[in-house]
């Protein structure tokens, strides 16, 4: 349905002559129907490469084709501008023009769009996606005079009354307060896979991406570093980057040694040898990190530490209670590690614990010096599982 | 529930259609502005090495020859000294009288303060011609009211005012201007936070220290800047130093190169008008530069009004009569001459008012004047002249404000930038290079080359408040219809342009009042056939025909201000709600 190739995009920086690369060879296809989502930090390139696609900025190099047809070529300079794309879009902004009522909101498209549509055709497409979120009866109300998820309707309507064959959404979500977040984002995929709508939704949250899509494109200084879909980034994140964007982690450092008695490669680690899932390209001594979510932990009785994956044993330094879990860290060595556990589970300063990880999810990644920059950020940050300094 | 998923049938070409008419429109513009703007500039040039004698557009020779007769002689440094000192001394008594009473509007609890503001904004609309002409009436040598009425009051023998003089000049134009300082003035203090004041005052700083130390200081970069604005809008200005300086013998720049180019005067010197002109042009661009120095490029546009704060208003107990009074002085010294006016247009010839002469009072002037072939050309020219001024300017300046604001780059940069040049080309210098590119064209003789010159004036005005318009309306909007399927026309139709709209009737307005009243282009590139109410005015006053002219002065001033009235009083009103 989409193509994007080899997309590259810069911006020269006003004042300067230096130029900063914003898209940096993205190369990604969406399939019809689904829901593609270009997830990453602010300035990592992802609106950037929403507007190329939409028509309102212009790439320098690499292709695009919207359903078979090609709407940009860099080699050729061939650009079909914005109008022609046949596309719908939610701004960040909403961009509901001011001076129109609700109805010429979102009828404007029909009018003024590509194709005249005859004025009953209008009357009734209009209804029909008013009704669809409904506003049927806001249909008159002057556009200033809407709230925030009001707007966000609107902006909802007016991208999809057209019936574009692609659905762009520039962080439709952000401008609204969590609550309302939270509805809107159930409501908008209810309607996008209601009408089957191929979708490129571009976020920051990973929340957000992680409940509205089919497949994340997680993306760093306009590069994408991952792809797929949302369980298998979020289970298993490939760098460092990766893992941390995705959710709250522990990184254990560790060396990478071959077990002869079980016959595989393992991580020696301050927790013990931890059996892990070591991909393929690395190799005995190589320096690691493993991934540890602080909800894949159980709490497991002293003597029962040689049950399955990995347990090791420590000193709980803190206990957070936060009503429907508890958070806990636990000294091992010189490593704190966070887990959290089950509200029921009886913890206290300074008790010794077990805790448990299955093998499955301790995902081994290259200790680069991405890795480790990624690791003392988020130390100072959070204080997640990372060498304690001393 | 809905079958969705039929699509629209296939992308069109590959081709920017619908794009297309944006180049198209921005070629059309780039040689538009080039050639209203530089053509000028680039003729005057020519004509001020012409040879003495020699007509413009007419001869291949180079000389030096005007540049070394402005030079050498010593009457040019007399002619510039009395261009700044009538420009410096108009200022600074009219930024301190506005700045006076626009504290009083905004920072104390004065009464009356919403009459005040819309009296002066109202005010920014008569025009300086009439103000003129009224103060002659009023304190002439020979037979002034005010002169006359002084002399029976204090027994005197002799005159004590004139108008034939610079002192009267710079006082008579000090006062025309106070409106328009006061109106940016007054902007200048509501977006100063009055919280730096209360800081002051908690750590015990009295009132006039506060005023001293705080807000003087704070105010002084933007006064200087709007000092310098209005020194370069007074040195551009013709009306007054013709009506006054002529008689008294004070020429300045702008009424040399009008007595150098005007037929009425004997022949006319081109090359010498022209070369004063240039000269003209470079000390108008000295102070563009330290204008721009003044308020740094972010500033650049003060038509914006910033936050608005609500500043705690100083309770001026009794002393509050005693501003009031001050005000309501000078607005007596603004009607008189009005008044003087309007008696003068009712009665058959010019008479002292009396109480006996009450019972005399007629409409004939009116009728008289009106029937006159001449004047009723004149309406309907000025009538056409305001309307497509007004039209053509903002048309042009909509489309140059989106490529600079929008589009950038080059041809943006080069199109703001050319469109804000003629802010430093005096009226009077522009009216002498159209004059000299259109003389022997069939164009001369007709409205259309008013039209061009007001065009070209009023063009860096327009461009500053629709472009301040459009940087606020975010590009969003239209990106939206761009998606929506409108193309770039469209979306400038149905978005844009009605976002704009305030801008736009407002630069309209602005437009049409000035072009009403300007003297410049009027009488510099008059004929029968293209005169207008402000140069037939000046026709009748010089025939002479006191109540004729006085009639023309109040039909002229009551139409610019039936024109503009309404939305300044609204913009005065609105000023007045937001503060």
């Amino acid at each position: 349905m989409l193509a994007v190739q080899t997309l590259r995009k810069r911006f020269r920086r006003p004042g300067r002559n230096a130029v900063s690369t914003a898209v940096d060879g993205v190369t990604f296809s969406v399939n019809e129907g689904c829901i593609f989502t270009l997830l990453g930090p602010s300035g990592c390139g992802k609106s950037t490469i929403l507007h190329c696609i939409a028509g309102i900025e212009v790439a320098d190099e690499g292709r695009i084709e919207i359903g078979g047809k090609l709407v940009f070529s860099g080699e050729d300079r061939k650009v079909v501008p914005a109008n022609l794309r046949d596309v719908g879009m939610i701004f960040q902004s909403y961009a509901i023009w001011p001076h129109m009522s609700v109805y010429e909101n979102v009828a404007f498209p029909l009018i003024y769009g590509r194709t005249r549509t005859p004025a009953a055709e209008v009357r009734r497409r209009v209804t029909e996606v008013l009704d669809l979120v409904k506003l049927t009866e806001f249909a008159d109300r002057p556009a200033p005079n809407l709230s925030g998820g009001q707007q966000q309707r609107v902006a909802l309507a007016r991208s999809l009354v057209h019936r574009p064959r692609l659905l762009l959404l520039d962080e439709p979500l952000s401008n609204l307060d969590a609550k309302l977040r939270e509805s809107m984002r159930v409501e908008l995929r209810q309607v996008i896979n209601h009408l089957g709508m191929t979708t490129i939704f571009v976020t920051h949250d990973q929340v957000e991406a992680m409940t509205m899509s089919d497949q994340i494109a997680l993306m760093r200084a306009g590069r994408i570093v991952q792809q797929g879909a949302p369980r298998d980034i979020y289970l298993g994140p490939r760098t460092a980057f990766a893992a941390d964007f995705m959710g709250r982690n522990n990184l254990v450092p560790g060396l990478v040694s071959y077990e002869t008695r079980i016959g595989r490669r393992i991580v020696e680690t301050e927790l013990g040898p931890v059996d892990a899932c070591v991909p393929d390209h690395l190799h005995a001594r190589d320096e690691v990190f493993i991934v540890v979510r602080p909800h894949s932990m159980e709490l497991v009785g002293p003597g029962d530490a040689r049950g399955d994956g990995n347990a090791f044993t420590g000193k709980v330094a803190q206990v957070s209670y936060l009503g429907d879990v508890v958070e806990v860290e636990v000294a091992v060595g010189s490593l704190l590690i966070r887990a959290i556990l089950s509200a029921y589970a009886e913890v206290k300063p300074g008790q010794v614990v077990s805790l448990r990880v299955p093998t499955g999810c301790c995902v081994v990644i290259p200790r680069d010096a991405d890795a480790m920059a990624v690791a003392v950020d988020g130390r100072s940050a959070a204080g997640i599982g990372t060498p304690v300094a001393e | 529930m809905m079958a969705w998923k039929c699509r629209t049938p296939a992308i069109g070409g590959l081709r920017w259609s619908g794009m297309g008419v944006r180049p198209l429109v921005q070629s059309t513009l780039l040689v538009l502005v080039v050639l209203i703007v530089g053509g000028p500039l680039l003729v005057l040039l020519r004509t001020s090495f012409l040879p003495d004698g020699a007509m413009p557009m007419a001869s291949l020779e180079f000389t030096f020859a005007q540049y070394l007769a402005v030079l050498s002689s010593g009457g040019t440094w007399g002619l510039i000294r009395n261009t700044l000192v009538y420009a410096a001394g108009s200022v600074v008594i009219g930024v301190a009288l506005a700045g006076s009473f626009a504290w009083l509007t905004e920072r104390t609890d004065m009464p009356g303060r919403i009459s005040v503001r819309v009296f002066m904004f109202t005010w920014m609309t008569v025009p300086p011609l009439v103000i003129g002409f009224g103060w002659v009436l009023l304190i002439n040598p020979s037979n002034g009211a005010l002169n006359l009425l002084l002399q029976h009051l204090f027994g005197l023998s002799n005159n004590v005012l004139t108008p034939y003089a610079m002192k009267s000049m710079i006082f008579i134009n000090s006062l025309a201007m106070v409106p328009t300082a006061f109106v940016m003035i007054s902007g200048l203090l509501r977006n100063m936070d009055p919280k730096l004041e209360d800081a002051a005052s908690v750590f015990g700083a009295s009132r006039l220290t506060i005023l001293r130390k705080i807000t003087l200081p704070l105010l002084t970069p933007g006064i200087s800047s709007i000092g310098i604005y209005l020194v370069m809008s007074t040195i551009q200005s013709f009306d007054l130093p013709l009506i006054l300086g002529l008689t008294a013998q004070v020429p300045v720049l702008s009424t040399r190169i009008y007595t150098l180019s005007a037929s009425e005067s004997g022949i006319s010197d081109y090359g010498l008008a022209a070369a004063y002109g240039t000269i003209f042009l470079l000390l108008a661009m000295l102070l563009m530069w330290m204008y721009f120095r003044a308020t740094r490029a972010s500033e650049r546009y003060w038509i914006v009004g910033g936050k608005a704060f609500k500043p705690q208003r100083l309770a001026l107990a009794r002393s509050k009569y005693i501003a009031l009074g001050g005000i309501c002085f000078y607005f007596l010294l603004m009607l008189l001459p009005i008044l003087i006016l309007i008696w003068t247009s009712l009665l058959p010839f010019y008479r002292l008012p009396t109480f006996a002469d009450l019972t005399h009072l007629s409409l004939q002037a009116y009728g008289r004047v009106l029937s006159r072939p001449l004047v009723r050309r004149a309406i309907g020219n000025t009538v056409e002249l305001l309307f497509f001024s007004a039209s053509v300017t903002v048309l042009i300046a909509c489309f140059v404000s989106w490529f600079a604001v929008r589009q950038k780059g080059w041809a943006g940069k080069t199109l703001d930038l050319l469109s804000f040049a003629p802010m430093a080309i005096p009226p009077i210098v522009m009216g002498v290079a159209i004059l000299v590119i259109y003389l022997r064209t069939p164009l001369y003789g007709t409205i259309w080359i008013l039209v061009i010159g007001s065009v070209t004036v009023y063009l860096p005005f327009a461009t500053r408040s629709i472009s301040a318009g459009l940087a606020q309306i975010h590009t969003d909007l239209e990106k939206a219809a761009n998606v929506s399927g409108a193309g770039w026309w469209t979306g400038l139709r149905r978005i844009i342009l009605p976002l704009l709209l305030q801008q736009i009737v407002n630069a309209w307005l602005w437009i049409a009042t000035h072009a009403g009243r300007d003297l410049s282009f009027s009488l510099l590139l008059m004929t029968t056939s293209n005169v207008v109410l402000a140069s037939a005015i000046w026709l009748t006053w010089s025939y002479p025909d006191l109540s004729g002219a006085s009639a023309l002065s109040i039909i002229l001033l009551v139409g610019l201000t039936v024109i503009s009235a309404p939305i300044q009083i609204v913009a005065a009103r609105k000023l007045e709600r937001d503060g």
